[in-house]
């Protein structure tokens, strides 16, 4: 089975339902009985694969792990609540007080308060740098960095950096790259091929099917020696090269209980079997928006990794596969512009979302980075004349024709 | 041969076979996420297939999904 739809719509094939249901049923239960005492006690020590209890695993929720993990080819994966609940968990595994993370200037808004509001009052040092310029990168690692995070396509940005460059540059110095690969999915970027160690996703975007349910997704690609790591090394010496893995499952995702919901997994299955046939049109049809915007006297510029005078086009070309995703940018002359074109969409719709089946537009300067100062979004480059359109599934040809009759009086 | 696996003595019908043979033998669940330590020792996944298992080998596969959970 080579193949990433049959791998997404059949997975390991390991276990028959007793009933012969083709679709994993929703295990809607909190906990999982055992026949003997001895085999609750060898589960709850690791030397049976049972479940217990659904706050640390769930048979629905392992069945969206082990396909996800069959499509990333990981060595292993965990399921939780929502993206943002991934980047925790990883960065609270990895990182303690008095410790160092380097991250990206350019962030989600969420996952920059987090690292901003939330980590830093707990004693986290966070460096903010320019992921395609590797000497500033360079330059902010020391001795107690535990890990160097970005995204594969900055949101709303657009960056797309050299991965397999950023990781060679912290694997010389010992620290683990993760990425957020909400953007892209295994689909687009298979992270295990370009020296990442862990990718986190979002799987609330492509996976969910269209904006089903909310979830998130940790991903150890087995790439990285976890002994160098002061956290998680004394997990190594008790559990093996899975060490991650097993110090979130039995310590920080179980202590968290950002657990994904047994329906929400459910519902993610489904998603990911449609998933790449989602990300074909929805990335094909990006980039012909993004090409018939560039035309449009009404709007100044575009950002879309998909086009050729994309400074990011070379690069977004050699690591991702089949597309340049769904998410694109585009400036008008100010902000009364833009709300004037979001008021006259009829089709495309007035929605804070990613890689929904329906197309999406938002002020990002206005909504999701409301909260930061102008110094903070100017520094992010999130302007007050930029509009994000998350592209959708619909035939191009009338999500072109919306935005075209709500330009007409700009 | 006669080995330990997970605590409990079992008798083979082998005189010689790798560890990624006896996954398929024992009939090991999830055999792709499974951790394998013979004698304390963690085995990496690479090393499956040309680890030799020895007669009197104590033998662990571990999940680690478990662990403390529940009230």
């Amino acid at each position: 089975m080579k193949g990433f739809t049959t791998k997404a719509i059949h997975g390991s094939l390991q276990k028959k339902d007793p009933h012969g249901s083709l679709r994993v049923p929703v295990y809607d239960s909190v906990a999982f009985e055992f026949e003997q005492a001895a085999d609750m006690q060898q589960a709850f020590e690791g030397r049976r694969l049972a479940h217990s209890y659904t706050r640390i695993s769930n048979p629905t929720v392992a069945e969206f792990e082990d396909r996800v993990r069959l499509l990333a080819e990981a060595a292993g994966v965990i399921a939780v609540s929502s993206g943002m609940a991934a980047i925790a968990n990883v960065v609270l595994a990895l990182a303690e007080a008095g410790s160092h993370v380097v991250t990206s200037k350019f962030l989600f808004g969420n996952t920059y308060s987090l690292f901003e509001q939330t980590l830093k009052p707990w004693g986290l040092a966070v460096s903010y740098v320019d992921m395609t310029q590797l000497a500033e990168l360079k330059a902010a690692l020391n001795e107690k960095t535990r890990a160097v995070f970005l995204e594969t396509i900055t949101n709303p940005q657009l960056q797309v950096a050299d991965i397999r460059a950023v990781a060679q540059v912290a694997r010389a110095h010992g620290v683990p790259v993760i990425v957020d690969g909400t953007m892209t999915t295994p689909w687009l970027f298979k992270s295990k091929d370009f020296g990442v160690a862990v990718e986190v996703i979002s799987s609330t975007k492509c996976m969910s099917g269209g904006a089903t349910s909310v979830g998130g997704l940790i991903l150890d690609n087995g790439t990285f020696d976890w002994k160098q790591n002061p956290k998680v090394r004394p997990w190594v010496e008790k559990c093996g090269p899975r060490a991650l893995l097993v110090f979130l499952r039995r310590e920080i995702y179980r202590n968290l209980g950002a657990c994904l919901a047994p329906h929400n997994a459910y519902l993610q299955i489904a998603g990911l079997e449609t998933m790449a046939l989602r990300m074909q049109k929805s990335c094909e049809n990006a980039r012909q928006i993004a090409r018939w915007l560039s035309q449009s006297p009404k709007v100044s510029r575009v950002h879309y990794p998909g086009l050729e005078s994309s400074p990011y086009y070379a690069i977004a070309r050699s690591q991702f596969s089949g597309g340049f995703g769904s998410l694109l940018n585009f400036h008008l002359t100010s902000r009364k512009a833009c709300f004037a074109l979001m008021d006259q969409c009829q089709i495309v719709r007035r929605a804070t979302n990613i890689h929904d089946n329906k197309t999406l537009i938002l002020h990002p300067a206005s909504t999701i980075f409301c909260e930061y100062s102008l110094a903070e979004k100017s520094h992010m480059e999130v302007t007050d004349d930029l509009l994000r359109l998350s592209v959708g599934i619909e035939d191009v040809e009338d999500i072109i024709e919306d935005l075209a009759q709500a330009m007409e009086n700009l | 041969m006669t080995i330990k696996i997970n605590g409990e003595s079992k008798t083979l019908d082998r005189t010689a076979l790798t560890l990624a043979e006896l996954l398929v033998i024992n009939q090991v669940e999830s055999p792709d996420v499974v951790t394998v330590q013979i004698n304390g020792k963690f085995l990496e996944r690479t090393l499956f297939g040309t680890t030799r298992i020895q007669a009197g080998d104590d033998v662990d596969f571990l999940y680690y999904l478990g662990g403390g959970g529940g009230r």
